[in-house]
């Protein structure tokens, strides 16, 4: 949260939640961010983002929004917003921040007619807990006068793209986060594709189901494999295709899903289990 | 928007059910708390467009006016299903 602060950003988390299990939440948790109630769901059809899945009769679930994050600029635009359609994985607090500070990207300038694209690929965070997402970042430095393509692309091309390995199980890869690309018309054969330049930073979402992990002495790791892939080009030609690989192991954890009361990984911080009590009451006597 | 349930997954044993991505959890995929849609689901407002006004109370039962509250700086809004469960 510090860095959010630093950031200049202001953070808002709101649910169908009464108010008072939000201040057992926040007092539990040492959460400084604002918690905004919204019982009735009023908020989330203004969006228009209820889950109308539920049926209306489905104590306690109706109410709930299909999860996501929204990030705005001073002026109050949505910048960027962030779904999945499975609620168990939330972004990380890495790609709300990318999101809302821009990316910079610092790698060194390079010129010459020769020079070619380079790639630094990264695990933006120090664990990756279940349902959490963290990502594995690429940043390319795309020399003037080259490009590369985003995704599809025509047969014999390669887009630039992060993929994990087919074997990793239990590591899901989540909807990409790419920069704004620009249409260009190619020579040959007239397709118009979307291409990437300069300082190309490319992100891939990446949470655990609670499968990957292996236990030794000193805790619990996951491992996650996987290669980044572009071809780059110019407007007279193509290089060859490229491929980086990536492995990384990071501590591993399970995460609190909710203070419903103790378990492996679970702090019984606050008695989620009352509120949910008092929830289901509520809503069984509501008409 | 046609919005299709996602209810693809197995029964791994008692009270044991994985989603479709090997998530588990005591209740098969596309009931209640698991209820997640299969392909197009709506996400509200666009990039683009202003922020809708979220006027609602906070936890200490203050009423909000977001918009306000971040005082031109940029924000984070995260909807959640629920701090509780």
């Amino acid at each position: 949260m510090t860095d959010f602060e630093a950031a200049g950003v202001k953070v808002y988390v709101l649910s169908y939640d009464e108010a008072g299990a939000m201040a057992d939440y926040k007092a539990a948790h040492n959460a400084n961010f604002t918690m905004l109630s919204d019982p009735n769901s009023d908020v989330i059809r203004t969006f228009g983002i209820l889950n109308t899945l539920v049926a209306e009769d489905d104590h306690p679930w109706y109410g709930i929004p299909y999860p996501g994050v929204y990030i705005t600029d001073a002026d109050g635009v949505i910048t960027e917003k962030f779904f999945e359609n499975n609620f168990q994985v939330r972004p990380g607090p890495e790609q709300l921040l990318a999101a809302v500070r821009g990316e910079e990207v610092l790698l060194k300038e390079r010129s010459g007619a020769d020079a070619e694209v380079t790639v630094e690929i990264e695990f933006e965070g120090d664990s990756l807990p279940v349902g959490l997402s963290r990502q594995i970042v690429a940043r390319f430095s795309v020399p003037e006068g080259k490009h590369l393509y985003e995704g599809p692309v025509p047969e014999g091309l390669i887009a630039a793209g992060i993929e994990l390995d087919d074997q990793s199980e239990g590591i899901i890869a989540y909807t990409p986060v790419t920069p704004q690309t620009r249409p260009m018309t190619l020579s040959g054969d007239g397709h118009t594709l979307n291409v990437y330049e300069g300082d190309v930073v490319l992100r891939l979402p990446v949470a655990q189901n609670g499968r990957a992990m292996e236990k030794d002495e000193d805790g619990r790791w996951v491992s996650i494999n996987g290669c980044v892939r572009w071809q780059a080009c110019d407007s007279e030609s193509c290089g060859l295709p490229e491929e980086h690989r990536f492995s990384f192991r990071v501590p591993a954890e399970f995460s609190v899903m909710g203070d419903m009361g103790p378990g492996e990984g679970r702090v019984p911080a606050m008695n989620g289990a009352a509120h949910f009590q008092e929830m289901m009451a509520r809503r069984q006597t509501e008409v | 928007m046609e919005i299709e349930r996602d209810t693809r997954g197995a029964e791994l044993g008692p009270n044991q059910y994985e989603d479709a991505e090997g998530y588990i959890a005591p209740l098969p995929a596309g009931s209640g708390p698991r209820t997640n849609p299969l392909g197009e689901f709506p996400t509200g407002p666009a990039v683009g467009e202003r922020l809708p006004d979220v006027v609602t109370s906070d936890s200490d039962g203050r009423i909000v006016d977001l918009h306000a509250d971040r005082n031109g700086q940029p924000a984070v809004l995260v909807f959640t299903r629920s701090v509780v469960w």
